[in-house]
């Protein structure tokens, strides 16, 4: 099948790659002329494991092109994927200006029946004002005689393992009332869909909140955990043995029940405060959301609060090692990460950090420029030296199994705080560490 | 093993018949001599499938038995199991009188070496309590004997108790004494026979442990319920979107079915005392404040929506009520989402003709003789002159209906569905205006 796919940031190229892979014929389309250079020169500019192979494979192939020429890519494809992002307007509620703009494109350019679909995560109602201005510019073109349909089908990548949730998706969401649509989605996903019929096909509004909701609920299962973990230090019980006794609840389950320093990224933050955004300007107030976004913000600042309180609140001319600085492993991703929140403090109070990370230093870098307080190390080992204290704040794998005896040389006091829990509170008081953790007794 | 369970309710009498059937010999003591007297006829005061059948079957064998004596039931069993009621305090915290005096009464009796097991859903904290007044009691006789305290919370649901007993996905054991574990493990060995169920950590984990599990069931339920308003009013369809997100293997299908509410002994009580304690601590908990606002605010859902469809009067109307327990399978009306919407619709000046299959008894004893609520036999008798329906829970006969003979015996087509039971387009087929929670005509007509 002819696919297009507008916006080449990491949902685009993801979904575009693999559905080259199956052998689908993509053009992935972007206005960024010089993105789409480096692309075809296989350069990718996100880091993800697996993906870069994977689009210089397909673009030997022929199979996958990029291109900057909107006109051709509308005339190539029968389904256009909108896949730009979608920024988080001032307010919190999210800009639909980019996907408008391509709705606009898709419209102008067209000269046949086109199944318009809506990946990015966009509000609910979204659809149909892609299909309004569609309309509207088909109209003008006195051409109201072209067809076309507009298709709700939300990604549910995660960052760090998208190849293989685009490759084996759980399900596949598609909001159509239209059974000739459905028929091409079911096409366009056969070769995903061989394992037992993960396609959901349902309403487009419905597909629409789907997406926030299933974001909503895992950033819910995440602010649960945090604000009983916060109980549990505060009534001397450990959260981890807590978390594994509801865990063992089957209608509670294991999954996304872990404690730590809130949650970042690009997707839950901005979708449970789009979600805030969007009841309120329907005059609903969403309680347990509200509540949800508070517990994180609050929760992000705990391991500066530990370390402000270990230190009798004096912690000019300190120097803490920070390990980890994407939001979460595997990615360099550092939107709204709570390592930001506690490196931005420490500065405040006069603290200087060594910070290291397996693939986000050069993101920490272009965030936060050079800087006196900001040291970025080569290796964790390297971050550690003359530091007085260490934090970890990602869990990457490379953490989970440190040099104990390096480290406690390496500091000035053997103190670490961890905020993912990593390791045993009993464990490393016999190493002689001054250990803090998240809900857990220190 | 020699067992004994302090209180007969709903929690010990499950425990009791189940330990006794898998061989352990129990006695319960209760101070209610006419519930003694009853259970040693076979009278069972609860509603619970198979519970009496158990302890008839037992007793007969000679392995249950029920006394008031409390000192010949303290000198019966090695494990004292307390399993007394903690009603919320008027500030919501869990008043534990009871269990202390179980306690009491236990350290008075005492003359050897005794597990004493917290089995009541009870605060952080308490096993301190217990052991404290123990030793206090115990110095008082001058009385040097051994004892230990543990936490072994429970997890039935009413309906589905003896089940949830015998073939629970775990057992939790909060204890740092090695002689406990073993005595809890000849204990529980019956039921650990597939697998080792016992997960044993710290008396405050395993406390906060019983008091978590409850708010995080709970706070799916309110975040479901909350998006479920969203949803009408954006215009979609929550059981779609309770499809898509359930079908990711983060959340799942379980507990996450949109509502009127919940209800019950556990839920609301749990998130009420987990949310009181943590404000003694000086720490707001405004998740699961939120979580019990949301469930409030959803109570008055089913009221709300019957206020919609008939135009705000529902003056002289006559509105059958399906279901009356808080959930299936139980007579418990404690919290139920039928209370709630009952008092709304006398309030405003209209009359119930109730059915439900266990809890009719339940709610005469609630509310009494009254002009404005009467109570049908069968469910069909309950649409005899209604002007509209509501279901309040789904119980297993509500959930095949035929809609044209609905259609024709309401004086409004107006069915109000707090359980999401039906396929919106058979509703729509028959001609009945169709309320469910985040569904149906519940949308927002312009949204949608």
């Amino acid at each position: 099948m002819n696919v297009t796919v507008f916006g080449t940031g990491y949902v685009g190229l993801v979904q575009g790659t693999i559905l080259a892979d199956v052998g689908h014929q993509v053009v992935c389309v972007d206005v960024d002329e010089a993105k789409v250079e480096r692309l075809k020169q296989g350069d990718i500019p996100i880091y993800e494991p697996g993906l870069e192979p994977l689009v210089k494979e397909n673009y030997a192939a022929g199979r996958l092109v990029f291109t900057t020429d909107a006109e051709a890519a509308v005339k190539h494809g029968e389904v256009q994927y909108i896949a730009v992002g979608t920024p988080p307007d001032e307010d919190g509620s999210a800009d639909l200006k980019y996907v408008l703009a391509v709705a606009e494109t898709i419209a102008q350019h067209m000269e046949g029946h086109r199944i318009v679909i809506d990946k990015s995560t966009v509000p609910v109602g979204t659809a149909d004002k892609v299909r309004a201005k569609i309309s509207e510019v088909l109209a003008r073109r006195e051409r109201d005689d072209l067809t076309f349909d507009v298709v709700s089908n939300p990604e549910f990548l995660k960052e760090g393992s998208a190849v293989a949730d685009c490759q084996k998706p759980d399900r596949i969401i598609i909001g159509t009332e239209s059974r000739d649509t459905e028929e091409v989605m079911r096409e366009l996903y056969a070769p995903f869909n061989r394992n037992r019929d993960k396609i959901l096909v349902m309403d487009v509004k419905s597909a629409e909140l789907t997406k926030y909701a299933a974001n909503c609920m895992l950033a819910t299962k995440i602010s649960f955990m945090n604000e009983i973990a916060s109980l549990a230090e505060r009534l001397g019980a450990d959260i981890e043995m807590v978390r594994q006794g509801i865990g063992s609840d089957p209608r509670i389950g294991y999954h996304f029940i872990y404690p730590g320093i809130g949650y970042g990224g690009s997707c839950f933050p901005k979708d449970v405060q789009a979600l805030i955004r969007a009841a309120d300007t329907i005059d609903f107030d969403a309680k347990v959301l509200k509540a949800v976004e508070a517990r994180n913000y609050a929760q992000k600042t705990t391991l500066f609060q530990k370390i402000h309180a270990h230190f009798d609140g004096d912690l000019a001319g300190k120097t803490v090692a920070i390990w980890g600085l994407a939001f979460k492993p595997n990615t360099d991703d550092m939107r709204e990460a709570p390592s930001r929140v506690l490196m931005e403090a420490l500065w405040d109070a006069g603290a200087k950090v060594q910070a290291f990370d397996p693939e986000a230093m050069e993101e920490a870098q272009r965030l936060y420029g050079d800087r006196d307080e900001l040291t970025l190390s080569g290796t964790k080992e390297a971050a550690l030296k003359g530091a007085d204290v260490l934090a970890i704040v990602t869990e990457w794998q490379s953490f989970r199994a440190p040099d104990f005896d390096l480290i406690q040389r390496c500091l000035s006091e053997p103190t670490i705080f961890d905020g993912r829990n990593m390791f045993d509170p009993k464990r490393m008081a016999r190493k002689g560490f001054t250990y803090y953790s998240v809900g857990r007794p220190s | 093993m020699r067992i004994t369970i302090f209180g007969s309710g709903y929690v010990g009498l499950v425990t009791g018949a189940c330990l006794a059937d898998v061989g352990h010999e129990v006695l319960c003591v209760d101070v209610d001599q006419n519930k003694v007297d009853g259970l040693k006829q076979g009278i069972v005061p609860i509603h619970e499938p198979g519970l009496d059948t158990m302890i008839v079957n037992n007793m007969k064998a000679g392995r249950i038995n029920f006394t008031t004596d409390a000192e010949e039931a303290v000198k019966f069993g090695q494990l004292q199991f307390i399993a007394v009621g903690t009603p919320p305090d008027e500030d919501g915290s869990a008043d534990l009188k009871y269990v202390l005096a179980v306690a009491r009464t236990i350290a008075t009796h005492m003359q050897d070496y005794k597990v004493i097991i917290d089995k009541s859903t009870v605060p952080v904290g308490t096993a301190d309590k217990v052991r404290a007044a123990v030793s206090e009691t115990l110095a008082e006789r001058g009385a040097e004997l051994a004892f230990d305290v543990c936490s072994n919370p429970e997890f039935l649901k009413e309906g589905n108790a003896i089940e949830d007993f015998s073939k629970g996905a775990r057992i939790i054991v909060g204890t740092d004494s090695e002689r406990v574990k073993r005595a809890m493990r000849e204990c529980y060995a019956p039921y650990s026979r597939q697998q080792d169920k016992l997960m044993f950590m710290d008396i405050r984990s395993a406390e906060l442990t019983k008091y978590a599990a409850n708010a995080m069931l709970a706070t799916k339920i309110s975040f479901i319920n909350e998006i479920s308003r969203l949803a009408e009013q954006m215009g979609a369809d929550i059981e779609n979107v309770r499809h898509g997100i359930g079908s990711d293997p983060r959340i799942g299908y379980q507990f996450i079915y949109p509502g009127c509410g919940y209800g019950g002994s556990c839920f609301p009580k749990d998130v009420q005392a987990l949310a009181r304690a943590s404000h003694e601590l000086g720490q707001t908990s405004e998740l699961l404040e939120a979580v019990e606002t949301v469930n409030y605010r959803q109570k008055g859902q089913l009221f709300n929506k019957l206020m919609k469809a008939f135009d705000g009067d529902l003056k002289g109307k006559t509105i059958a009520v399906w279901g009356l327990s808080f959930k299936p399978n139980t007579d418990d009306m404690r919290e139920a989402p039928s209370r709630t919407l009952m008092e709304s619709l006398w309030e405003a000046g209209a009359k119930v003709q109730a059915y439900d299959p266990k809890a009719s008894d339940e709610c005469r004893r609630i509310y009494g003789e009254r002009d404005d609520l009467t109570y049908a036999d069968h469910r069909d008798d309950a649409l005899e002159g209604a002007d509209a329906l509501v279901i309040c829970t789904e119980w297993k006969e509500f959930r095949t209906i035929d809609f044209e003979k609905l259609r024709n015996a309401l004086a409004s087509p107006v069915l109000v569905d707090g359980r999401n039971l039906f396929d919106l387009d058979a509703v729509k087929a028959a001609g009945l205006l169709y309320f469910a929670m985040g569904r149906g005509d519940s949308l927002n007509a312009e949204a949608a």
